[in-house]
């Protein structure tokens, strides 16, 4: 059953890896606005039920749905669509284009979605601003920090002002300071722009940023509010 | 003293160690780091096997030939009666008589002998220990194979001899020749010097002094080669590569633990020498089963047995050793910009700009070897094959050369536009240089095509001779032998099936005296019908006589006078005597014009119907039958073929064709394609395993761009792009270099210069066609790649 006032809502997800059970009767909800931190440890099915939640991976079996849209019944074209416009990601290793300067990388998204590069850089500038690389605009992803280039990832994914934001290990491959200044300037993007999201990982530390915690264990997800 | 003196060594052998251990280490990593690593490994070993297998082939392929010389040298037999100072061998129980009968079967060449054995000592030929008993046949592995098949059953029909064993290879030139050797009798009696002789043994008679090519054949040959190796270096310089950025970040992890920049050079140095050693090991397995399956298959009409390919070993050494030392040359000159840093691989970021001069110096020093060869080709004697060799060489490593630069000066003035575009000119930019390897192979390859092309095209004229026959007039023709009716074959051809219509003429000559005549003419016989095709003769009778009149040779009009009597086939002082049998033209002798399109051009003399002429003269003529095929029936030439053999096996046929070209330049040329095709399918996988290679490395970063909702038709664009845009600089580039190197080599045979715009787009056009075709083979695994599937880690 959907919790009301959901955005994005996950019941009964399975889903197997050839033999290897990854979920197994996952439930999953998150309402605007909400960032919500899924944890476990490695191979638990964390990133599985992200991918799943993102529509990237289909489940084998269970519902998804994204404002009250069964994710099952869009076409590939609808959920990549989807994923275009109303999506946004951040992956562990930020995953920029080598080739395209940090400037292009962030604008990418838009120019996805058919927007002119011209008004796409711009509006990309502006979200490098408020993440504070925007002095790395003309420099490629092979020429910056580890740190710089997750806030442009970061940057990445919320120049389309999406709904929903999915982080998968953000700031896995950070120190500690750098990963924290990219958790706060994210959270505090994402507040701002009320979106929801959806943030994977297995540091504590990571998950005190969100206003709520889900654990990943074996396939099965579970509350930690309800427990407590 | 001593003591520095110790040391030295023991640094120096230190050193050493140190090197060696570097470079086991290297080795040590090409095979590990799992299915990933063994991956890597296995596509490097199958990219520099490919190369290696074709080097073999080319090293064996001058004891190839070498083999098929001297087999063919070693069963030599009719022509031997050519060189024997007294054509006359003399019948005893150590000779043989032996009749050329060679035919054609659905348009391959079947060698045929037949041989009467004159006493129990006569030699056998190569490939036979006892010759066959009249009416028997030894065959050829690969004619008897055809026998027993469907296909072969109208050449069952032509060779009416029991097989009784088959030719040892020894007395064949290739695996799939077919070949039989019959027994007959009565063969002496017809023993003409030239298609049926006597002879004493098989072989070469005497060492034949080296023929030293023809200047143009030689250049062409020369030009063959060098296009088509070429490629190959190309091709196992990019294979070598594969997995460079991978191992760059091992390196990178080397560089932490305390390895300095040396070693880890080294390091990589050993990997590739590991890859080379294991794409000899591939190499050589490929070349030995290739060799096997060459005894099964046939090119263009060329087979091989297995043994022929045996690479010369100078060659076979050059390759061993060249190869991995290549391997290392291409991995370290890879390494110089890149700087291994004990936190990861930094690529400069803006590379070195690339110097166009130095790159210039190799297209400029191969026209300058070139330049002084112009016109020594046609007729100031034979090429230094060096230099022609070493100009074209050069000029094709320029395009090698040239190429990464003008892709890189291209793409760096290249706008963004579409995503997938802007996507695919900016990896270009970033890394121009794998694009412009990838094509390398490609570029060379239609380079040296075009050259060739036009090298041939120019040449072809010389090569090629009119025949003079008229292929729209008839499609066949059967030489009778001697003495044959040739109403009675006509008859026959009549009846066969595919037969539109047979034409049968006998010639003769005439003289004006019994012996020595001051002057003779042709005398040409046939039916009405059938000397019509050769003049326009408006009414004609079986008895009438014709003459034909031509301005250069005025005989027939004042040799044939009505009531003079004129002698055929006169006899000459010194020679055998001749039939002289006397003969009077009717009354009158229709003055005719010839056909233009006659069956027998640039005739002249007299046209006799059959009745004019004394009966006595039939066996004197030496007649044919030209035959009209109907095209609707596939097999008629075969058939024609079948009759002729049952007319007699020693008739001569032979199918119209309007050109005929020069054996060694024909085989040059399908040369050409022989290799053209083994090279094009080796830059097709070459392509293909690069693409993948490339793929694989970005497999994370499509699957993260997917996940973002990059539409894949945009991602496909954008690998086509990459492929295009360095393919159509590359083709551009190759055209020019082609262009120019044709134009040269042209003139280097005093040939005009002239472009065969048509050749030059086919070739391009089979470029274009290999990248596209790989391009739409790397789909499949470009759209898997694609799957989200790449995001997992664990």
């Amino acid at each position: 059953m959907m919790p009301a006032g959901s955005l994005l809502a996950a019941t009964d997800l399975r889903k197997a890896y050839g033999p290897t059970t990854a979920l197994d009767g996952a439930e999953f909800s998150i309402h605007p606005g909400e960032v919500v931190a899924v944890m476990g440890p490695s191979g638990s099915g964390k990133s599985t039920l992200l991918h799943c939640l993102a529509g990237i991976v289909t489940p084998d079996s269970g519902s998804i749905l994204y404002n009250d849209r069964e994710m099952a019944d869009m076409t590939d074209a609808e959920r990549s669509a989807l994923r275009r416009s109303e999506f946004g990601f951040v992956f562990q290793f930020g995953q920029l284009v080598p080739e395209l300067t940090c400037v292009e990388n962030v604008a990418l998204p838009l120019r996805l979605n058919g927007i002119s590069r011209k008004e796409a850089e711009r509006a990309a500038l502006s979200w490098m601003q408020r993440l504070e690389v925007d002095d790395l605009k003309g420099k490629r992803p092979g020429e910056v920090s580890g740190g710089q280039g997750q806030r442009v990832a970061v940057a990445r994914a919320l120049v389309t002002n999406p709904r929903v934001l999915f982080a998968d290990e953000p700031t896995g491959a950070l120190d500690s300071l750098n990963g924290e200044r990219v958790m706060e300037l994210f959270t505090e993007a994402a507040r701002s722009t009320n979106a929801a999201v959806v943030l994977v990982t297995h540091e504590a530390r990571v998950a005190a940023y969100s206003d709520r915690e889900i654990v990943v264990r074996d396939g099965r997800s579970r509350d930690m509010e309800r427990i407590v | 003293m001593s003591g520095e003196g110790g040391h030295l060594p023991d640094r120096a052998k230190s050193r050493a160690w140190g090197r060696s251990r570097d470079l086991g280490m290297g080795v040590r990593f090409a095979f590990t780091g799992g299915r990933e690593g063994w991956v890597r490994a296995v596509l490097t070993a199958v990219g520099v096997g490919l190369g290696v297998a074709l080097l073999l082939l080319t090293a064996a392929i001058p004891n190839a030939m070498g083999m098929r010389d001297d087999r063919e040298e070693a069963r030599h037999d009719i022509g031997l009666v050519f060189h024997q100072e007294n054509a006359e061998t003399k019948q005893s129980d150590r000779t043989v008589v032996v009749a050329n009968s060679d035919t054609q079967y659905q348009g391959k060449e079947v060698r045929g002998r037949l041989m009467e054995p004159e006493g129990p000592r006569a030699p056998v030929p190569p490939g036979v220990e006892k010759l066959p008993a009249e009416g028997e046949m030894l065959v050829s592995p690969a004619l008897a194979e055809l026998l027993k098949s469907d296909g072969g059953k109208l050449l069952v029909e032509r060779l009416p001899y029991r097989v009784v064993g088959t030719i040892g290879e020894s007395g064949l030139i290739g695996s799939r020749e077919l070949a039989y050797i019959a027994g007959v009798d009565g063969l002496a009696k017809r023993i003409n010097g030239s298609t049926v002789g006597r002879i004493e043994r098989f072989g070469n008679p005497e060492d034949q002094p080296g023929r030293s090519m023809d200047p143009v054949l030689l250049l062409l040959v020369l030009v063959v080669l060098v296009v088509l190796l070429m490629p190959v270096g190309v091709f196992i310089a990019t294979a070598v590569r594969f997995g460079g950025e991978r191992r760059d970040r091992r390196l990178a992890a080397l560089r932490l633990v305390g390895s300095d920049s040396r070693m880890t050079r080294r390091i990589a140095a050993g990997e590739a020498l590991a890859g080379s050693f294991l794409g000899l090991a591939f190499g050589t397995l490929f070349f030995l089963m290739g060799r096997e399956l060459a005894a099964s298959v046939e090119v263009f009409g060329i087979s091989v047995f297995p043994d022929y390919l045996t690479p010369t070993p100078a060659l076979a050494l050059l390759i061993a050793v060249a190869i991995p030392a290549s391997a290392v040359l291409v991995t370290l000159f890879a390494l110089r910009g890149v700087v291994i840093e004990p936190l990861g691989v930094v690529r400069s970021t803006k590379p070195a700009r690339r110097r166009l001069w130095w790159r210039l110096l190799l297209p400029l020093g191969g026209l300058a070897l070139l330049l002084p060869m112009i016109g020594q080709g046609a007729d100031n004697g034979p090429f230094n094959e060096y230099q022609v060799t070493g100009g074209v060489v050069l000029l094709l490593v320029g395009v090698t050369a040239l190429l990464p630069w003008l892709v890189e000066a291209v793409v760096a003035r290249m706008g963004s536009g579409s995503v997938a575009w802007q996507l695919a000119v900016r990896r270009l930019q970033l890394s121009s240089g794998s694009a412009a390897r990838m094509v390398n192979g490609i570029a060379v390859a239609v380079a040296g095509a075009i050259a060739l092309q036009m090298l041939f095209a120019g040449a072809d004229s010389a090569y090629t001779e009119v025949t003079g026959k008229d292929v729209t007039r008839a499609n066949m023709e059967v030489g009778l032998p001697d003495g044959s009716r040739v109403s009675a074959a006509v008859k026959d051809f009549e009846q066969t099936k595919g037969v539109s219509e047979a034409l049968g003429l006998s010639s003769v000559s005439v003289g004006d005296r019994r012996k020595d005549p001051e002057s003779s003419v042709g005398m040409t016989v046939g039916t009405c019908a059938s000397l019509r095709e050769m003049a326009k003769i408006s009414s004609c009778r079986d008895g009438d006589v014709f003459m034909t009149e031509s301005p250069e040779d005025p005989t027939a009009l004042t040799m044939v006078k009505p009531g003079r009597t004129l002698w055929v086939e006169p006899s000459y002082s010194g020679e055998d005597p001749g039939a002289e049998i006397p003969w009077t033209p009717p009354g009158e002798v229709k003055k005719v014009a010839e056909r233009a399109d006659s069956l027998r051009p640039s005739l002249s003399g007299l046209l006799v119907t059959r009745a004019a002429l004394p009966a006595k003269v039939e066996p004197l003529l030496y007649s044919s039958v030209y035959l009209r095929l109907d095209p609707s029936v596939p097999d008629a030439t075969d058939r024609v073929l079948n009759t002729a053999a049952a007319f007699d096996p020693l008739t001569d046929a032979w199918v119209w064709e309007s050109t005929s070209r020069s054996g060694e330049y024909q085989s040059i040329r399908t040369g050409l394609f022989v290799g053209s095709a083994c090279v094009l399918v080796l830059i097709g996988a070459s392509l293909l395993v690069s693409q993948l290679e490339q793929l694989r490395e970005r497999r994370k970063l499509l699957s993260a761009l997917v996940a973002f909702g990059t539409r894949r038709r945009t991602l496909s664009l954008s690998v086509l792009w990459q492929t295009a845009i360095p393919i159509a600089l590359g083709l551009v580039l190759s055209s020019v270099v082609g262009l120019t190197l044709g134009a040269v080599l042209l003139r280097m045979t005093n040939i005009p210069v002239s472009v065969d715009w048509a050749s030059v787009l086919s070739m391009t056009g089979i470029g274009a066609g290999v990248v596209c075709l790989v391009t739409a083979l790397s789909l499949p695994p470009l759209l898997r790649m694609m799957r989200p599937d790449g995001l997992r880690t664990e």
